[in-house]
């Protein structure tokens, strides 16, 4: 990736008429952090990088913002956010537009193709982090990590986040800017962490749910990032009726994340932002992982690839499965 | 667990076909377990996934959704809807460690009085095999 | 206050000696530590840098039950904790915020929950040899070897724990131990100090409050909040991870007859925070609810309790899925006044 083409290419489309800014990604204030960046002019745009620590999904600033009542006489901001994705945020992209949460004249979308991100986990274990923002760039065979002037060359396979493995998209579905040249697409690995639980008897998966779910501190940061859980009033907050109580332990915290999971059945688009936030380190995209791989194995479906497709939940075949009917 | 064990079992009934189903079995004397607490619902289209969840928190100890066939429906398509998301819903719960002889859904029309008592049987000697539901029924639990 | 020497092949019989108490020290591995109870017949290694969570759940738990009763019934039956709980390795900073905390929880009134939790427990601390990445005890008032909040101060020495009585509390676990401990004489005493100052050499990140507090309001309009604030997901995760955040909500639960009424925490940074039943949200956006944040934190509570309510412990910048930096906002804010 040519970062001076995208820092141009940034400072143009923000400084268009008809946008009101641009989200990238840009420096952290530490060691190998990416925070996600406002751009709305050439200066803010020179900050902006796309290198393999660029995990976060910025899909989901496009629901976040707030739209307050107007004063009278004031007319609403109705310009365009430009967005700059990956394959995986794409897919968000184009489950909104979908779903009809956003409309298409209402973001730019700056495709940016995907060799892989690496484990911000698995890095700072393996080469501690300083308090120096640290770089990271792609090389032909893997990552190298520059901290402190000095270089140092990783294999892909020794840093590459588990959803990146996984990964069927590296290339953005939707965008109205391509970026670079698309990446040549990996042999997705096998989903071990679900294949694994699929695997246990009842008793024991049981078992697995309640320790992680006993850690569980409803911080709703799972919920917060990701870019499909956009409602306003969400169900699993309202109290008359209360779907889920607002205590925490482990019954309600598994509550919680099945109902959150069953919401995102057949919308998820597995960017695994809410594993990567989680302060607990709760394996949450297995059970998303799940649904999906069930969707695609059951239904022929995946999400996130048509933008003018039809929501799955919301629509049915004459022949869908029944076997589980008595 | 004990043979005493009597299961409680919700069950989420289409106005039209299963609760129909459900009454001719009573009009016709057939006997069939009484363990189960009937929901009466326009159509199961209607049927929140979430409800089904829950009333396994609320202490039930089996759900069991039924409906028109397909092609039946009052309303031509909810029995659809609830087909798929009820079907991706029994897999979310066996995946997180319900057992699933906890939850069933079946097609029963307002002529199949004698299909609902074998659906009523069947979801009942499910449920009381898979035991009192412990897993994410709700506790008050202190710290 | 008395200082000894512990040495470590004896840690075992002094976590021993702590019978009759419930015991909590950091466990789990890695990043995921937290605060649990020790199980019988462990000695906790105290080997890490700080917990996820911060130890302010044993005396404010996550979820408390205020008080229980039955639909229709005439009583109300108020739980009383009655365990004495020590806690093994508590660091400066947590112990301090603690300190910080209960002036919020005895503002005109005691809290009896709270404070009925707070007085059975015993902070044994462990003084900081390395600090984290993000620490920034030094410039918010604290430091490695802080005493403020804590009964016991123990200093790592390599093969002796320094232990340092700081109340009666402090003292009282110092007499219980006994013949485990020896005088600590001047070489470990200049040992200890090097350690410390060495430790506080190392912490590189700080926080210029000059004028902070009484700068803040007038920043109110300033365009720094939506810069802040523009990535903010309003997640609980700072408020929640934070010593020092003490916020909680309050619902009745109902499971048939039986009922309760509990306290957990709550989070400023929800969008319904401060959501009126009119429908009116006075803080509506992540920018005045962030606003909210570091006003409190630096200002409000400076107002009523003379002291900042931070600590320096670093963890909402370790944890902030989006890398919102405290450190960064109050550099910013220093620049705008």
């Amino acid at each position: 990736m040519d970062l001076d083409k995208l820092r141009e290419t940034a400072a143009e489309v923000a400084g268009r008429d008809d946008v009101k800014y641009l989200i990238g990604w840009k420096k952290g204030s530490y060691g190998y952090r990416i925070a996600p960046a406002f751009v709305e002019d050439a200066e803010a745009a020179a900050e902006l990088i796309f290198s393999p620590l660029c995990t976060a999904n910025l899909a989901t600033y496009l629901t976040l913002v707030e739209k307050l009542p107007l004063p009278r006489g004031q007319e609403p901001d109705d310009r365009k956010v430009a967005l700059m994705v990956k394959g995986c945020d794409s897919r968000a992209v184009a489950q909104l537009l979908a779903e009809k949460g956003i409309h298409r004249d209402e973001v730019v979308v700056i495709g940016c193709p995907c060799p892989g991100m690496v484990d911000p986990d698995l890095l700072a274990e393996k080469y501690p982090e300083t308090e120096e923002p640290a770089e990271l760039k792609w090389s032909d065979d893997g990552f190298v990590i520059v901290r402190d002037g000095e270089e140092t060359a990783v294999p892909r396979d020794e840093l590459l986040a588990e959803k990146c493995r996984l990964c069927r998209y590296p290339n953005p579905v939707v965008n109205d800017i391509m970026l670079d040249d698309p990446v040549e697409t990996w042999e997705p690995a096998e989903d071990e962490g679900v294949t694994e639980i699929e695997e246990k008897e009842v008793d024991g998966r049981w078992a697995y749910w309640q320790e992680q779910f006993s850690n569980c501190i409803r911080c709703y940061s799972c919920r917060n990032v990701c870019p499909l859980c956009y409602c306003q009033d969400c169900i699993l907050d309202r109290l008359n009726p209360t779907w889920v109580n607002r205590s925490v332990n482990f019954p309600e915290n598994t509550a919680f994340n099945i109902a959150r999971a069953f919401h995102l059945a057949g919308r998820c688009i597995e960017c695994g932002e809410c594993e990567r936030v989680c302060p607990a380190n709760i394996p949450l995209g297995k059970l998303n992982r799940k649904m999906a791989r069930e969707i695609r194995d059951k239904y022929g479906f995946e999400p996130g690839l048509e933008p003018e497709g039809e929501p799955f939940q919301a629509s049915y075949k004459p022949d869908d499965p029944e076997d589980f009917i008595l | 667990m004990s043979a005493n064990f009597e299961p409680n079992i919700v069950a989420f009934l289409c106005n039209w076909c299963s609760y129909a189903g459900a009454d001719l079995a009573g009009t016709s004397r057939v006997q069939y377990p009484s363990n189960v607490q009937i929901i009466r619902v326009m159509c199961t289209g209607r049927v929140n996934p979430l409800y089904v969840v829950n009333a396994l928190q609320q202490g039930a100890d089996g759900v069991l959704v039924s409906g028109c066939h397909p092609g039946d429906c009052h309303y031509m398509e909810g029995n659809y809807f609830a087909r798929r998301r009820l079907g991706m819903l029994k897999d979310l719960l066996e995946f997180a460690g319900v057992d699933p002889r906890r939850f069933h859904m079946s097609w029963v029309s307002a002529s199949e009085g004698h299909k609902w008592k074998e659906v009523v049987e069947k979801t009942v000697e499910d449920t009381r095999e898979a035991g009192p539901f412990e897993g994410f029924r709700r506790r008050q639990i202190d710290w | 206050m008395s200082a000894m020497l512990l040495n470590k092949e004896k840690w075992p019989d002094f976590v021993g000696k702590l019978t009759g108490k419930k015991l909590w020290a950091p466990q789990g591995e890695g990043e995921e530590m937290r605060f649990a109870p020790v199980a019988e017949g462990e000695a906790p290694a105290l080997e890490y840098g700080n917990t996820r969570v911060p130890p302010k759940q044993v005396v404010f738990p996550q979820t408390e039950t205020m008080f229980r009763f039955q639909l229709g019934g005439e009583e109300v039956e108020v739980p009383e904790p009655e365990e004495e709980t020590v806690l093994l390795g508590v660091r400066p900073c947590d112990a301090r915020s603690m300190a910080i905390v209960d002036n919020l929880f005895g503002w005109e009134e005691d809290d009896p929950y709270y404070f009925k939790r707070r007085e059975l427990v015993t902070l044994v601390g462990l003084a900081c040899s390395e600090p984290g990445l993000n620490c920034f005890c030094t410039s918010v008032g604290g430091g490695p070897a802080s005493t403020e909040g804590l009964d016991l101060l123990m200093t790592d020495l390599g093969e002796h724990y320094f232990l340092e009585a700081v109340t009666k509390k402090g003292e009282a676990l110092l007499k219980e131990a006994g013949d485990l401990l020896e005088e600590a004489g001047e070489d470990k005493v200049k040992e200890k100090d090097k350690i410390i100052e060495e430790s506080a050499g190392k912490i590189k990140r700080s926080v210029d409050h000059e004028g902070v507090p009484e700068g803040l309001p007038g920043l109110w309009e300033d365009p720094l909040w939506q810069r802040v604030s523009a990535s903010c997901l309003g997640c609980g995760t700072c408020t929640y991870l934070c010593p020092t955040c003490h916020c909680f909500d309050i619902q009745d639960e109902v499971e048939g007859f039986d009922a309760r009424r509990c306290r957990m925490w709550d989070s400023c940074m929800f969008g319904e925070y401060t959501l009126h039943t009119s429908g009116h949200n006075p803080r509506p956006t992540r920018r005045e609810r962030t606003r909210n944040r570091i006003n409190h934190k630096y200002s409000y509570f400076v107002d009523k309790f003379d002291v900042i309510a931070c600590v320096g412990c670093g963890r909402c910048i370790n944890l902030c899925p989006v890398n919102i930096d405290i450190v960064e906002i109050l550099r910013q804010v220093k620049e705008a006044l």
